[in-house]
């Protein structure tokens, strides 16, 4: 249901304006709107200055942020007031470490990079492990360590291009890197080298960079320092680690207390720019539920040291603003929440769909599901996303849905008679308690047909009570005959197929035919194209019968599967592969169509959205990561 | 000869809806996952927009069950 909500004005001195603020950020009862224009009453605050501090603050959050997301700054509730001097410390120190963690990084990003460089070159020094020692002591003979793209035109055109200048007077030796790159081992006569220089480069062939550290050196002496190269890496990395702990350690908890008072801070100057004064006074408005309301005047009264007066206002004066709506239901329907939440907030004033949703919601999907196997599994499923969802958290809902999916599909698959498909029936003679879903289509149809009606025609109530609330008196009006010729409609039905008496026909048709004119009097002239409409919705329903009976065929075919192979362990195995797989399409298309029953047939006859969410003013919090 | 016929209807009324439906859904999914894309809110409102042409193949369905108990099978 919609918490009626209260609509409250604190009046006091102006200089407790300040007090009574901290206070309603500490109760986190009061959501904050602008107060009514009263001559005499101006904005608390000097726009311009309030802006420019603002702006300041934000900055300040927003480096505190990225400190946060760095890994620097621990949120924590805040310790003390952002108050100028302190957030004049904070935003300084921010500002050092922020410098401090660049330099970190930055020192992190080039040994990251020279690890990287030492890796390459050792996946190219294993390549030629036993050629590099040997032949890098010959004086007489110039060597490059060169990396090739892999195309093989690459490695021939430097072929022929060598050969060109050099005849047979070189050695190429060629190895694939795990990279994929193709490294290459050249070597040529000492007095070749300017010759063959000038073709590489023209080649454009990248010879392999020395890693930092060992540059200078010969290949082969590089070759010995890489291993004492790549332990001083590690350290270096290590070093940083270190000093980044140090930091976190050091700043992490203050930075992350100052985050959060900042955050309360800004809140505050929202809060703020809803206030209103006259020289001595001032004025703040908001909406709160209305059973919290003695605890609010209490709560002022305790702890703003001064005069504060907390009066109701009158519903005339905010009738047709928006207040901002909470929804409240019993324990039972609060996972349903999460199925309504999908769809906009409904307006202050109109009917919240939750109660209904979870009493219809697991009907139909249980009607579709309808085993009571299928039944059990989803709700030991159900069960293990209990355990692992924490309280108030969206899978602890869609766990608690889930379990009532499940109930619902065990019942009915008692109703049915039905234990994974025809399997019960087999073997514990299990019979059906309301009818064979399998055989007896009409019945099935016909029952989910009748509960469209009830769902349907509900919904039309609700949608006449929602329109006489909102004083829209002539779409209430049209709302409840349209109900009404849904009746109707049925009797006269049920009359004609003589499962009512006969004599019921004649009244009924007559009722019909009087009430339709006040249809497309209350509703225009579009009223019979809209009943047209409100029927077809009805026959939408059937779309529970034909899940639930493929449901029940697939279960009866996959038990078909075991006396259909050679061997009966393959039969089984297949079965339940089969079974797997219409278990997973039987809770998933009485989802999506159960939601769609509701959000379009059942919605679409009373919902109105357009609420606004409750958001008392309060303490920041950092934004909740999506928590299971 | 008569239950040729009904058969042959009852499978027209399932199979003419199932394409239309499968056509209808080919045009949505692309135009609803280019929105998704760019509104990962609208995801309650893809859910039904990819639902709705359901709506055909389960009816066909239901209409070629009644076709088929015309027929006594």
């Amino acid at each position: 249901m919609i918490l009626p909500m209260a609509r409250v004005r604190i009046l006091g001195p102006a200089k407790l304006l300040e007090p009574t603020l901290a206070t309603l950020q500490d109760l986190e009862l009061l959501h904050l709107a602008a107060p009514h224009e009263v001559p005499g009453l101006r904005p608390a605050l000097v726009a311009g200055r309030a802006e420019r501090e603002a702006r300041q603050y934000e900055r300040l959050a927003a480096e505190l942020d990225a400190l946060a997301a760095a890994g620097i700054a621990r949120i924590a509730p805040a310790a003390q007031p952002a108050d100028r001097p302190a957030a004049a410390r904070w935003a300084r120190l921010a500002r050092r470490v922020r410098r401090q963690v660049a330099s970190l990084d930055a020192e992190r990003a080039s040994l990251e990079q020279g690890r990287s460089e030492l890796a390459r070159y050792e996946a190219f020094a294993a390549a030629f492990a036993d050629l590099l020692p040997r032949l890098r002591a010959d004086g007489g003979v110039r060597t490059w360590d060169l990396l090739l793209r892999p195309e093989p035109a690459v490695l021939a055109g430097l072929r022929a291009a060598l050969g060109e200048v050099l005849g047979e007077g070189y050695e190429l030796v060629t190895a694939e890197l795990p990279t994929g790159e193709l490294a290459a081992v050249l070597l040529v006569p000492a007095r070749e080298a300017g010759r063959v220089e000038g073709l590489l480069l023209r080649a454009g062939v990248d010879e392999m960079p020395l890693p930092p550290g060992v540059e200078g050196h010969t290949p082969a002496e590089a070759l010995a320092g890489l291993g004492a190269r790549r332990a001083a890496l590690e350290r270096e990395l290590g070093g940083l680690d270190t000093r980044r702990a140090a930091l976190v350690r050091e700043h992490g908890l203050e930075l992350g207390q100052a985050r959060a008072a900042v955050g309360d801070r800004l809140m505050g100057m929202t809060a703020r720019r809803l206030a209103a004064e006259t020289p001595h006074t001032f004025v703040l408005e908001g909406w709160l539920p209305a059973d919290d309301r003695p605890r609010l005047a209490a709560q002022l009264a305790r702890r703003v040291p001064g005069p504060v007066v907390l009066e109701e206002v009158e519903r005339e004066e905010w009738e047709g603003e928006p207040a901002p709506v909470v929804l409240r239901n019993p324990r039972l329907f609060r996972p349903f929440e999460s199925l309504t939440a999908m769809m906009p907030l409904p307006a202050y004033g109109s009917i919240d769909a939750t109660p209904f949703v979870a009493v219809f919601f697991p009907m139909f999907f249980g009607l579709v599901l309808g085993d009571v196997g299928y039944g059990l599994v989803l709700a030991a499923i159900a069960l293990v996303l209990r355990r692992l969802g924490k309280p108030g958290t969206p899978l602890r809902s869609v766990s608690e849905v889930a379990g009532a999916c499940a109930a619902f599909s065990v019942a009915f698959g008692l109703a049915f008679g039905e234990l994974f498909g025809d399997l019960g029936r087999h073997l514990f003679g299990l019979h059906p308690l309301l009818f064979d879903r399998e055989e007896e289509l009409m019945s099935f149809l016909g029952l989910v047909l009748a509960l469209g009606i009830v769902h349907i025609v509900l919904g039309l109530v609700l949608g006449a009570v929602n329109a006489f609330r909102g004083h829209h008196r002539r779409h209430a009006l049209g709302s409840g005959v349209s109900a009404a010729m849904v009746v109707l409609l049925l009797v006269v039905l049920l009359a004609a197929f003589q499962v009512l008496p006969r004599s019921f026909f004649t009244p009924a048709v007559v009722v019909l035919l009087a009430v339709f004119p006040v249809l497309v009097v209350a509703e225009g002239i579009i009223a019979p194209l809209e009943f047209l409409s409100t029927l077809s919705n009805i026959l939408s329903y059937a779309r529970i019968m034909a899940l639930g009976t493929a449901s029940v065929m697939m279960a009866v075919v996959a038990n078909q599967l075991v006396g259909t192979f050679g061997s009966v362990t393959v039969g089984v195995l297949f079965a339940v592969l089969f079974h797997l797989v219409n278990f997973a399409i039987g809770v998933f298309a009485p989802t999506i169509h159960g939601l769609r029953l509701h959000y379009v047939e059942f919605f679409g006859k009373f919902y109105s959205p357009g609420g606004v969410p409750y958001r008392p003013f309060g303490h920041w919090r950092p934004p909740r990561p999506n928590a299971a | 000869m008569e239950v040729v016929w009904i058969t042959l209807s009852a499978a027209l009324a399932i199979s003419v809806p199932a394409l239309a439906t499968g056509w209808a859904q080919s045009r949505i999914g692309p135009a609803i996952s280019a929105s998704l894309a760019e509104k990962p809110e609208l995801s309650t409102t893809a859910v039904l927009l990819v639902a709705i042409p359901e709506t055909m193949v389960i009816l066909g369905f239901v209409v070629a069950v009644l076709i088929m108990g015309r027929a006594g099978g």
